[in-house]
């Protein structure tokens, strides 16, 4: 049993780690193949003025006359050895740059996740409980509107009152100039973009755990529990909330990076400085050393949160209990 | 007189009087329950007996008000212990489930919460109604109650889960979960019906010992009238929403008066034993969005009398305890009475004749094999490690134009034959050999596919999922035509399609409708259908009546050995009670465990099985008699047995595992 759980430990660190590194390749070749010129992020416009040779040198310089081939291996070599190189924007060490923003993301990401987790059980169980009847329907509709309205526009939207017509809240950044260290101001600052985050996904995990809930309301041993003399709310949290958790559980963790990439698209609305808009300015402007970093940080993140939720799976999934199975069935050893 | 009506209304436990339930369908008002009136008094058992969609269970539930949102109480009151509870609120009546009155369901596969353990939902059920009860007291009162239902090792067993557990012992489960607040009243609905017949006649015998012991007056609903016989003091026929007669068990079995109930007595197979046919009820019951406007059962009767179809009958009074609501016991019609009893005594009376034209036994009748199957082994891998062992070294072989039966509770491995015949599943040992091709063979199977997918056709148990609720029944059947470009020999592959469906009783309109339009019965034989139209010559049905009602299973034994006659094909039926298997098969094997342990011509098997597992369900076949029924020792199953050995020829053609 231990040797298992050991072979199925290394078995999906080595999926893991071949899933990366052909996620390096593609994105190292689309990257490079992609018009758009990378001295532009080191040298600003000073690129437009330089004469032939000078090009030549700088290209030289940072290693890009050289067959795309041949820099991806030299770049993978650094990279075990733990160098990314450095930002051609900002000019010092990749994980330096990121060191500086992931917090942020953190922030924006982790918060949001929590918020529609919970908020999403609650709606789906409030929903539940009034099935069909007023508060039920007028959550779905409203659940059906917000989620048809693309997150950039909502933002848009949301900057429009209440950053521009009532002046309540800030519509860009991370914090006001000179104020980084000030909680309540960041706070301040995190409210519009993780609204919209939360109000962008919640619908959706909402209604599945009322759709979840209500197919475990109309099952047999439903009916049992009634009969038994139980009350709707033993019912509801005592045996049908339970036997969705694990199910939950497992597509929340699918849907980590859904989430995470809606929190890039926003980052990008409000200018919030974190890793989102680091990898749409270095996918713009050819940053290809940071470019490659974040994007497989994110391809880390994606894929791991997969393999829990498939992990989760695992552990649901009856037939692996199988062997612990019946007194009565017939098994044989094979 | 006053005195005495309330002393009369005084021992009645529950008084159900003109009750009447509808549902609110697309199709408009369902009327399920039908001004129906009947009483409980303490410490009986009435058995409510009717097929399905008669409102049977809406009836019990309205009762305990476990009806979903769309039902509806429309008039009546349910009195218990002269309080009406008809009007109640949900708070009122939460108090009073568990505690006044509780509910065994059908099906303990999913009436059981597959993530709590055994232990935890019974507990559930005694603290609902003694929330301060020490978890000490809980305990012991759980174990208590599992040993009450026979489960042995209940200390261990309440740490289980309801996997753990096989049918029998979820339904004592349940039953356990159900006695915890002792009710007075015990509803059963249908709680034998998706057990096999070993674990039935186990878990109807718990159930009238425990009424005995505990005096729980119990409503026991089935759709079979033979399996109540045996517990029964009362019974009540339900059909189309009405109690149509209600009695004593000796006044409804030996004297019915309604001709639905003589009806449903006469297509028990157990009364048919020797005979032809069986017993059938034509026709099906009627729907109840509008219900007709006379008797329901008129258009299904052939005495119906004119004033059936015009006016509702009353229920006539028999005797002081036994009700029947036809027209036929009105004084008016004592002459028609008097014809039909003479007719159905004539009936009756053993014909020498019929014996003699009985099918033939014996092996010379089939000279040519069509399917030989030899040492069939078949494993299906659980985990690594582990795998079970579905069917076991099974060897037999059918002729041309032979039925063979195959019976085996649940699990003993008959399906996975039946589709390792039709090349669905993939042998892990032995050969199966069709027509001199093996059909483990790939080259062989590649060579002959036309062929075998032509003449190999399967009807299975389950119509409902196994027609593709999206097609038209024109379709359905039309489908394997067009895939084996067959040309229709009736011009167009519709009219070939209107032609088969005619042939197995199904109207042209049918044509166009969508499965779910259809019953139980009609999909069958849609399904039916389709696999004929192929001109099959091996037919293999899984269970094909195991889901239909008594009076249609009936219809449909009839209408296979009616086409067998006409085509002349084979057919492998596969059936878990022996009861129905008689009047069809030429021949009988019996599975058990996985392993084939006899083999004989039908008649034998019946008149001299020789493994003792094949006594013992030929013994569990129940009959409609309560008076012997309650006397007779049901042949106890052992628990297990013994599997190994060989196929030894006891008699000419009778082979048996020894």
């Amino acid at each position: 049993m231990k040797k298992n759980k050991v072979w199925y430990v290394t078995k999906k660190l080595l999926i893991f780690v071949v899933s990366l590194l052909l996620l390096s390749v593609i994105t190292f070749y689309i990257s490079r193949l992609a018009p758009g010129d990378p001295l532009v992020s080191y040298y600003g416009d000073r690129v437009e003025k330089m004469s032939t040779q000078e090009r030549n040198w700088a290209e030289e310089k940072l290693g890009l006359h050289e067959p795309i081939t041949v820099q991806y291996v030299r770049w993978l070599g650094n990279a075990l050895h733990g160098e990314f190189g450095i930002s051609y924007k900002y000019k010092t060490d990749v994980l330096e740059v990121i060191a500086g923003r992931i917090g942020n993301t953190l922030i924006l990401g982790g918060v949001g996740f929590i918020l529609i987790f919970v908020l999403a059980l609650l709606l789906g169980v409030w929903c539940a409980w009034y099935e069909d009847r007023l508060p039920d329907r007028i959550v779905c509709r409203i659940g059906t509107v917000t989620s048809c309205i693309p997150e950039f526009w909502m933002s848009l939207l949301f900057i429009l009152v209440f950053s521009v017509q009532l002046r309540l809240l800030p519509s860009s950044g991370a914090y006001s100039i000179g104020k980084s260290n000030d909680i309540l101001d960041r706070i301040r600052h995190l409210i519009l973009p993780i609204t919209i985050v939360v109000l962008g996904h919640l619908w959706y995990y909402a209604y599945m755990v009322r759709n979840k809930l209500l197919e475990e309301v109309r099952s047999d041993y439903v009916l049992l529990a009634k009969s038994k003399g139980l009350g709707k709310k033993k019912i509801l949290f005592g045996h049908c909330l339970r036997n969705i958790l694990p199910s939950y559980l497992s597509i929340m963790a699918i849907s980590v990076p859904h989430v995470l990439g809606g929190t890039y698209i926003i980052e990008t609305v409000f200018s919030y400085p974190g890793i989102g808009t680091l990898s749409y300015e270095s996918a713009r402007y050819k940053d290809y050393n940071l470019l490659m970093v974040l994007c497989i940080l994110s391809g880390a993140i994606v894929i791991l949160c997969n393999m829990i939720a498939q992990a989760i799976n695992e552990q649901i999934d009856p037939r692996i209990r199988a062997n612990e199975m019946t007194e009565e069935s017939e098994v044989v050893k094979q | 007189m006053g005195t005495e009506n309330r002393k009369n209304s005084m021992d009645e436990l529950l008084k159900v009087e003109h009750l009447a339930v509808s549902f609110q369908t697309d199709a408009g008002e369902l009327e399920a329950v039908r001004d129906v009136s009947f009483s409980l008094r303490p410490g009986e058992v009435l058995a409510l007996v009717g097929e399905s969609g008669c409102g049977k269970s809406v009836l019990c539930k309205s009762i305990m008000r476990l009806l979903p949102e769309k039902a509806r109480i429309k008039s009546g009151s349910i009195r218990i212990n002269d309080t009406d509870i008809s009007a109640y609120k949900e708070k009122e009546m939460q108090k009073l489930r568990g505690r006044l009155f509780a509910m065994v369901f059908q099906d303990p596969m999913t009436s059981l919460n597959p993530t709590m353990t055994i232990g935890a939902q019974i507990a559930e059920a005694v603290l609902v109604h003694q929330p301060k009860l020490k978890k000490e007291a809980v305990q012991k009162r759980v174990i208590e109650l599992m040993e009450l239902v026979g489960i042995d090792r209940a200390r261990e067993r309440a740490k289980l889960y309801p996997w753990n557990f096989s049918g029998g012992m979820r339904q004592r489960s349940v039953l356990a979960i159900a006695l915890a607040s002792n009710p007075e009243i015990l509803i059963a609905d249908e709680p034998t019906t998706a057990l096999d017949v070993t674990i039935q006649a186990q878990i109807l015998d718990l159930l009238k010992e425990i009424q005995q012991r505990l005096g729980t007056a119990t409503i026991l609903v089935s759709h079979d009238l033979g399996v109540v016989a045996r517990v029964a003091d009362r019974v009540a026929v339900m059909y189309a929403g009405k109690i149509c007669e209600i009695g004593t068990a000796e006044e409804i079995y030996y004297d019915p008066k309604h001709p639905y109930t003589k009806g449903l007595l006469r297509s028990l197979p157990a009364l048919s034993r020797g005979k032809e046919t069986l017993h059938t009820l034509s026709g099906m019951p009627p729907s109840l969005v509008r219900p007709p406007k006379g008797d329901a059962f008129a258009c299904r009767n052939e005495s119906a009398l004119a004033i059936d179809y015009e006016q509702q009958p009353p229920m006539f009074r028999v005797s002081d305890t036994h009700y029947a609501a036809t027209w036929l016991l009105d004084e008016r019609a004592a002459k028609v009475r008097q014809e039909l009893e003479r007719r159905e005594q004539a009936e009756s009376m053993p014909k020498e004749k019929e014996e003699k034209i009985q099918k033939i036994d014996g092996e010379n009748t089939f000279s040519d094999l069509l399917l030989d199957v030899r040492h069939l082994t078949q494993v299906f891998p659980l985990t690594k490690k582990l795998a079970v062992r579905a069917v076991d070294d099974v060897s037999f072989q059918i002729r041309k134009g032979e039925i063979f039966g195959l019976v085996g509770e649940s699990g003993s491995g008959k399906s996975t034959v039946a589709r390792c015949v039709m090349n669905i599943y993939r042998p892990s040992g032995g050969q199966i050999i069709y027509h001199g091709i093996d059909t483990g063979d790939r080259i062989a199977v590649r060579k002959n596919r036309a062929l075998l997918q032509q003449e190999r056709q399967m009807i299975f148990q389950d119509s409902a999922s196994s027609l593709n609720q999206r097609m038209k029944v024109a379709d359905i059947v039309m489908e394997p035509m067009k895939l084996a470009h067959r040309r229709p020999p009736r011009g167009s592959y519709r009219a070939e399609a209107a032609y088969q469906l005619k042939y197995v009783g199904l109207d042209e309109a049918c044509l166009d409708k969508y499965p779910s339009e259809l019953s139980g019965g009609q999909r069958q034989r849609v399904a039916i259908a389709r696999a004929v139209s192929m001109e099959p010559e091996l037919l293999v049905a899984d269970e094909p009546i195991a889901s239909l009602d008594v009076s249609i299973q009936a219809q449909i034994v009839n209408l296979f050995r009616h086409l067998q006659r006409e085509h002349g094909f084979s057919i492998l039926f596969i059936a878990h009670d022996l009861a129905m298997v008689e009047f069809l098969c030429d021949r009988v094997g019996v599975m058990y465990h996985g392993r084939l342990i006899e083999v004989a011509p039908c008649r034998e098997l019946y008149r001299n099985p020789l493994h003792p597992y094949t006594q013992a369900l030929l013994s569990a076949i129940p009959l409609p008699d309560p008076k012997r029924e309650r006397e007779r020792k049901m042949t106890e199953f052992a628990q297990k047995y013994e599997t190994a050995g060989v196929m030894v020829e006891a008699s000419a053609g009778h082979f048996v595992l020894r």
